[in-house]
């Protein structure tokens, strides 16, 4: 035993030991949250379910099983149920039944005593609706353009799908038209109506200047009605075709097509059909808007926002860093003073977020932006501008939170950079200035671009703070547009880890909400991930270059 | 290729004085010393050196570790000025001009004062980036210029023709000897009139250290070459005057023949006769 001691194998033991146990909690957390998220878009069976309800009399349920549970026997007992006195735990199914303008709950508890027949019939269908989520039904006939057709599914279902592209198709169109040439419209009108009102607050609004916007907006205008009404024809051509579903309370429901996303029947589906639409699902989550109060859809502008705002955070940081540290490394007398500033700066890296997140909303977007608004937006006023939360803010707060992990880095890669060379450079007739410039930053570029890594995963992982200079729940549009000057940075933008948080803990549906947290955490991970490797590789390549620091 | 002519090999045999060191007129010398003392914060590192060093010869540095032969060398183009408790009493002139002056430049001063370092300090970049970095520091663009220049130093250094074909291949993955060539040729690009070298073979092999000798005796014919040796041997084959330095003091300066044959100092001798050091 003591020779096993002396031999230094127990320490291999534990050091091993602990790197293995992290690899593990950090291997599993990514497995649970892939599987759990991934999962979700797979198609899921319908069973149909034959229930007994306490007055004795059967019921239909119709639903995908979500969950599954055991309830302990004696908990039913007290609350009334009738259970054989020899069981002990119950099995209890949480079935989503969708349908939700039909029933009070789209989910519902079934224990598994009660539940007489279970069945998964093959033309059982699934819609997948723009608006109250799912619906579960027998398709019973399919209304094109006035005219019904009824009889066998499988007949039905290239009618079906054949009017559901169409509704799709003119939907997009329409989409495209309100979000492109009528947005652009309203926009230039804004622009109008705050450039008349800057006019009027400068003194400047002659009557000529009167007619010549009174012209542009009247030009504007009769454009907006035109493209109105061309909308209007849109969704108005959407609504021609409507399908008749057959409920699980037995009742013949009329869907109409233009709010039918997709209509299949999962029962009858091989594997590679699975596939196809599981692959198809991820992709509508990844590239769709989100709809439903966030809790169906997509969350394009959540990765968007995060992805824009995480790289006008890098733009920010890294010449603000790498100056700092320069300056505290190469110039600022070694002494007290610059001791004591260093340790500042180290001790700023453990301010927890939040309290950056109060210093952006009363110092950026209340002092900066207010100032900002009063100085050149007066038109706007009373609405601010940049003098309410923003995309600019977030970056600026969130650098500000990762500056101390860039200057760390930075100073680190500064410090590596061989005497030699310095000397080097100075001894050819190079100036201080010359020789940081042409030798030593660009030697040390990895270790900036290591902080910048540092920064890049701590501002993507931050949300406290943000929740106070910019992130909202819903963005009507994006930081990034096709109106002059396509860089909106005093808009509100959507986030995915403060998506994570509304969806899970904010939803009014808590139940359909919940894979969307493992799909949209999992998502996050993605792309923070996504963002490092893109960084590293940029180290990487940065490291090659400048290999001499290994001699 | 290396010329191992034993005429340059053996001490004694070698080049005799052009210059009477003790009565060298202005025009001769490249740099005067007078009465410099040099201080780390409290240490003393010289102590009243004067010396004048006569141009286009080589003059070689000599003592044991510690002596202040480098530091010396490092003030003929003010490298000490990056050590921050150093200060300095005296002058330095080069052509009669303080080098200590506060209307000099140093970046010009280091210009006309090139210096190859112990350790062979090529920077991360081609060759070719490597030679002309000094001449880019002035502003030079023109391709043509750039060319000649760096086929015109690397012959200079006599690594022209071992690195003709890959200009542009990284300087780190020459040999260390290579490395050193490469860092004088980078010296003499622009041209200076001074080149100061300490121990410039000290990490190197023999072979190589033979190369950069040969060398050494050439680039006197454009040069004035300081250098600082461990190695008395080295000083005796390459160069015309020596100064023997002790504890921070100039203890003995004369031509290389004199001052090997026949020492006048005690210390001197034990010194070149190996008795400590």
């Amino acid at each position: 035993m003591v020779k096993w001691h002396k031999s230094g194998s127990p320490w291999i033991w534990l050091t091993s030991g602990a790197v293995s146990i992290s690899l593990i909690a950090v291997l599993g957390l990514l497995g649970l949250i892939a599987w759990r998220g991934l999962i979700y878009f797979w198609p899921a069976t319908i069973y149909q379910f034959d229930v007994q309800r306490s007055d004795g009399q059967i019921e239909q349920v119709i639903g995908e099983i979500y969950d599954s549970e055991l309830i302990p026997a004696q908990q039913l007992r007290d609350k009334g149920v009738a259970v054989a006195s020899d069981i002990t735990d119950v099995k209890s199914l949480l079935v989503k039944t969708g349908n939700r303008e039909f029933v009070e709950l789209d989910f519902r508890w079934l224990l598994q005593p009660t539940i007489t027949k279970q069945l998964i019939p093959l033309d059982l269908a699934v819609f997948e609706r723009l608006k109250n989520g799912n619906f579960y039904g027998y398709i019973d006939s399919v209304t094109v353009d006035g005219q019904s057709f009824s009889g066998d599914v499988a007949k039905l279902m290239p009618l079906l799908e054949e009017s559901i592209a169409r509704a799709n198709d003119l939907n997009d169109a329409a989409d495209a038209l309100q979000n492109g040439d009528i947005s652009a419209i309203n926009y230039q009108l804004e622009k109008m109506r705050l450039q008349q009102r800057r006019l009027e607050l400068d003194n400047l609004f002659s009557d000529e200047k009167r007619q010549a916007l009174q012209q542009s907006r009247d030009e504007l205008t009769a454009k907006y009605l035109i493209l109105e009404k061309k909308l209007f024809t849109f969704r108005d051509a959407t609504k021609r075709d409507f399908v008749t579903v057959r409920d699980m309370r037995g009742e013949l429901v009329p869907l109409n097509i233009s709010n039918i996303l997709d209509a299949n029947l999962p029962n009858q589906m091989g594997i590679f059909s699975k596939f196809a639409h599981w692959l198809s699902a991820m992709g509508s989550f990844v590239i769709d808007d989100p709809r439903e109060a966030n809790t169906e859809g997509g969350v394009f502008p959540a990765i968007f926002g995060t992805i824009f705002m995480v790289m006008l955070m890098a733009v920010i940081v890294t010449p603000f860093g790498v100056v700092a540290a320069i300056y505290m490394h190469e110039y600022a007398q070694k002494g007290i003073v610059i001791k004591f500033i260093r340790i500042a700066v180290i001790n700023l890296a453990g301010v927890p977020s939040v309290v950056y997140g109060v210093f952006g909303l009363g110092f950026f977007v209340y002092i900066l932006g207010g100032s900002i608004d009063d100085l050149f937006y007066p038109e706007a006023s009373p609405s601010p501008v940049f003098g309410s939360p923003g995309v600019l803010w977030s970056a600026l707060t969130l650098a500000i939170l990762t500056l101390p992990v860039v200057i760390v880095s930075t100073e680190e890669g500064l410090s590596r950079i061989p005497m030699a060379l310095r000397q080097g450079s100075l001894a050819l007739g190079a100036t201080k200035a010359e020789t940081l410039w042409k030798i030593v930053v660009p030697m040390a570029s990895p270790a900036i671009m290591t902080g910048l890594i540092l920064a890049v995963a701590r501002a993507a992982g931050e949300v406290a703070p943000l929740m106070l200079v910019g992130v909202v729940k819903m963005a009507p549009s994006l930081p990034l547009d096709t109106n002059f000057p396509f860089l909106h940075l005093e808009r509100k933008f959507m986030h995915l880890g403060f998506h994570i948080y509304d969806v899970g803990f904010q939803s009014p549906n808590v139940e359909a909400a919940r894979p969307l947290v493992f799909a949209s955490s999992f998502l996050l991970v993605t792309v923070i991930i996504g963002l490092n490797m893109t960084a590293i590789g940029i180290r990487n390549h940065l490291r090659e270059k400048y290999r001499s620091l290994e001699h | 290729m290396i010329n191992l002519d034993p005429i340059n090999l053996d001490p004694l045999q070698h080049s005799k004085p052009k210059f009477d060191l003790a009565n060298l007129s202005d025009a001769d010398t490249s740099f005067s010393i007078e009465q410099l003392n040099l201080f780390y914060g409290d240490k003393q590192a010289l102590k009243d050196v004067s010396m004048r060093i006569p141009k286009g010869q080589v003059t070689a540095f000599i003592g044991p570790s510690g002596c202040g032969k480098s530091t010396l060398l490092r003030c003929l183009n003010r490298m000490n000025d990056l050590i921050d408790n150093c200060h300095i009493k005296g002058k330095i002139l080069l052509d009669q001009h303080d080098i200590f002056d506060r209307s000099v430049d140093v970046a010009t001063l280091r210009r006309r004062v090139g210096m190859v370092f112990q350790r062979p300090n090529p920077f991360p970049k081609s060759i070719y980036e490597n030679v002309v970095y000094g001449l880019r520091l002035q502003g030079v663009r023109d391709r043509r210029q750039l060319d000649q220049a760096v086929e015109e130093s690397l012959r200079g250094a006599a690594l022209w023709n071992e690195v003709k074909d890959r200009l542009h291949d990284n300087a780190l993955g020459l040999s260390g000897g290579q490395q050193q060539r490469l860092v004088i040729a980078r010296a003499i690009a622009i041209e200076p009139e001074v080149l100061l070298l300490d121990e410039p073979t000290s990490a190197l092999d023999p072979i190589s250290t033979l190369v950069i000798e040969e060398l050494i005796t050439e680039l006197k014919d454009k040069f004035t070459v300081v250098i600082v040796t461990h190695n008395m041997q080295q000083a005796a084959r390459v160069s015309d005057n020596t100064a023997f330095m002790y504890m921070g003091e100039l203890i003995e300066y004369s031509d290389t023949n004199t001052l090997f044959t026949t020492p006048t100092t005690k210390q001197t001798e034990d010194y070149i006769t190996g008795r400590y050091g």
